[in-house]
């Protein structure tokens, strides 16, 4: 066993290399193959040409334009809910923690499909907005919902996890020093969570832009209205492939964007930890 | 109300349901809540760039393969969604013709399914609800020679929720402000056949501000034909544009309808066809054969199509 242990020796290292190698490289390609196939698929004319489709542009627009209010609203209502969750012990709070997290694991589908049985003109609730003339489903509303309702998760954890991290001597001194808590909330515990909470927002963010199966259950598929980038994907698939391929990568280049953006907000926070 | 109240308790006891079985996730998710923050978000990234993506590939491409694989006696019939309704009748009758022999269907909109069948999916026999995807899939070279055959017809109709809570009773009223409608998108066969007929009825009978208000009213253009009868249905939109079947075949009072009259109506024919692919082209033969037959045909008439040769 000895003797024959040290020659093996060299080979294991070098299958252990090898088995890594092979490793690495076939999850990298696994991920990045299909992205490339993407840009390979169309010529940069016909992206450019596809890129002037009026279809493709309103998607573009609606998308950004209704992403950016759902993460507005996410980060406004989403940002003291988490830390009034945090700091306060109430009845039902593991309830609401795991309610926090539902969406995650939840078929955006069934997301979808939720919300009209609730929001639908003949929903739970809908049926009285709709006594008051007022109309949710099928709506640019409903699209922000929809993108709410999947999206709000990645930044209401990671909000929670910030705040529940935060070293509380902080918010005492602050606070021993006559703060009162909302001024001790926004001058010391948001400026230093205020990373974390970026990337928690990116998150959010992308997931929202990337919404596709609560939105055309819940907000249907009119250009302009409802129509988000995914969805004209899915149509642009069966009659424009160009199109359907253009706006992909599109949502590519914009996904880069986030996870650029992630990787600085998370970088940032190590400086002040 | 009776029926509203029992619809009401249903959906919050799904709301219960749901609750209990979220309450069983509990310690999973409370146990991974505590972990530090970047840690948590930097595994997240992959599902959302792989969301945007995927999601719609995966919807338009992924169905097809999971549930059956093509053998002897077994036919994929890749159909145009319009036949949901008539498809489980026509495999159980199909399976008694030809014992031993199966049919799986695979319903969704004959575009979406004239892309996958491009992109390599297979499937033995395609039934279109529209000439114009048949003819390029054929020129294309994708049907086996001479099996291309004409299937069945059926014409447009527009249906408006049970109640009709709009009261809406003639055509003319599918252009009063605040009408929603919803129809297919114009890639979907009964779209097309949705944009005839209104360009046929603004041309004979009314003018191109009601065609025009009539699209104004559109609030969702669906991506196949059930979607837009499941929209009306709900009660979601005041009115809908499917095909005549769709309403022959749904239980009674589920919609009422307003014909739209022959001249202006469009005649969809549908086709059928086996794919060269076919790797089971006994059984593929034989389920048109069965289609073409009194009793596939006469399976079709019961769910509201109409006979071959109609004008």
């Amino acid at each position: 066993m000895k003797p024959s242990g040290s020659i093996p020796e060299r080979y294991r290292r070098t299958i252990t290399y090898i088995a890594a190698g092979f490793l690495i490289l076939s999850v990298t390609l696994y991920l990045a193959l299909p992205i490339a196939a993407l840009f390979l698929r169309i010529t940069p004319d016909l992206f450019f040409a596809s890129l002037s489709d009026p279809q493709v542009t309103s998607a573009l627009w609606l998308s950004l334009f209704t992403a950016v209010i759902s993460l507005g609203v996410v980060i406004l209502v989403g940002t003291p809910f988490a830390y009034v969750h945090t700091r306060c012990s109430y009845p039902g709070k593991v309830l609401v923690d795991t309610l926090i997290d539902l969406p995650l694991v939840l078929p955006p589908a069934v997301a979808g499909v939720a919300l009209l049985v609730l929001y639908g003109r003949a929903g739970l609730v809908g049926r009285y907005f709709n006594m008051l003339g007022i109309s949710i489903a099928f709506t640019t509303l409903a699209v922000i919902m929809a993108q709410i309702f999947v999206a709000s998760p990645f930044y209401l954890r990671q909000a929670k996890s910030l705040f529940e991290q935060f070293d509380p001597a902080y918010e005492q001194t602050a606070r021993t020093l006559g703060a009162s808590p909302l001024r001790t909330f926004l001058a010391i515990t948001l400026p230093l969570t205020a990373g974390g909470l970026g990337s928690g927002a990116v998150m959010t963010f992308g997931r929202a832009l990337g919404e596709f199966g609560a939105t055309i259950m819940f907000a249907g598929n009119l250009p302009g209205v409802t129509q988000t980038m995914p969805l004209a994907v899915y149509v642009g698939m069966e009659s424009n492939l160009s199109s359907g391929v253009t706006i992909s990568i599109l949502l590519v280049i914009i996904s880069f964007g986030i996870m650029i953006a992630v990787r600085l907000l998370a970088s940032k926070k190590v400086q002040h930890a | 109300m009776e029926r509203l109240l029992s619809k009401n308790s249903l959906i919050l006891i799904g709301i219960v349901c749901g609750l209990l079985l979220a309450t069983t996730f509990l310690a999973g998710c409370t146990s991974t809540a505590p972990q530090s923050p970047t840690p948590a978000a930097t595994p997240q990234p992959v599902v959302t760039t792989a969301a945007p993506a995927s999601t719609p590939a995966a919807a338009a491409t992924g169905t097809p393969k999971p549930t059956f694989t093509p053998s002897q006696g077994n036919v994929v019939a890749f159909t145009a969604a319009s036949l949901t309704g008539v498809s489980p009748t026509l495999a159980s009758d199909f399976e008694k013709a030809y014992p031993g022999e199966t049919v799986v269907f695979d319903l969704d909109g004959t575009q979406a399914l004239k892309t996958q069948v491009e992109n390599g999916a297979y499937a033995d026999v395609f039934i279109s609800a529209s000439n114009s995807y048949t003819n390029a899939l054929s020129k294309e070279g994708y049907f086996v020679n001479g099996t291309v055959k004409p299937l069945t017809s059926n014409y447009v109709i527009v249906i408006l929720p049970a109640g009709n809570p709009r009261n809406i009773t003639s055509l003319a009223d599918l252009a009063d402000p605040g009408v929603k409608i919803a129809m297919e998108d114009k890639s979907v066969p009964a779209g097309t056949a949705t944009v005839a007929v209104l360009a046929k009825l603004a041309n004979d009978t009314y003018n191109a501000d009601w065609n025009s208000s009539v699209f104004k009213n559109v609030v969702s253009y669906e991506t196949s034909e059930p979607a837009v009868a499941t929209k009306v249905s709900l009660g979601e939109v005041d009115a809908g544009f499917v095909y005549e079947s769709t309403y022959t075949a749904a239980p009674k009072n589920t919609y009422v309808a307003i014909t739209i009259p022959k001249k202006d109506n469009y005649l969809q024919t549908y086709t059928i066809g086996v794919l060269k692919g076919s790797t089971s082209t006994g059984p593929a033969a034989d389920f048109e054969k069965f289609m073409l037959s009194a009793a596939g045909q006469q399976d079709l008439l019961d769910f509201g199509f109409r006979p071959l040769g109609t004008s």
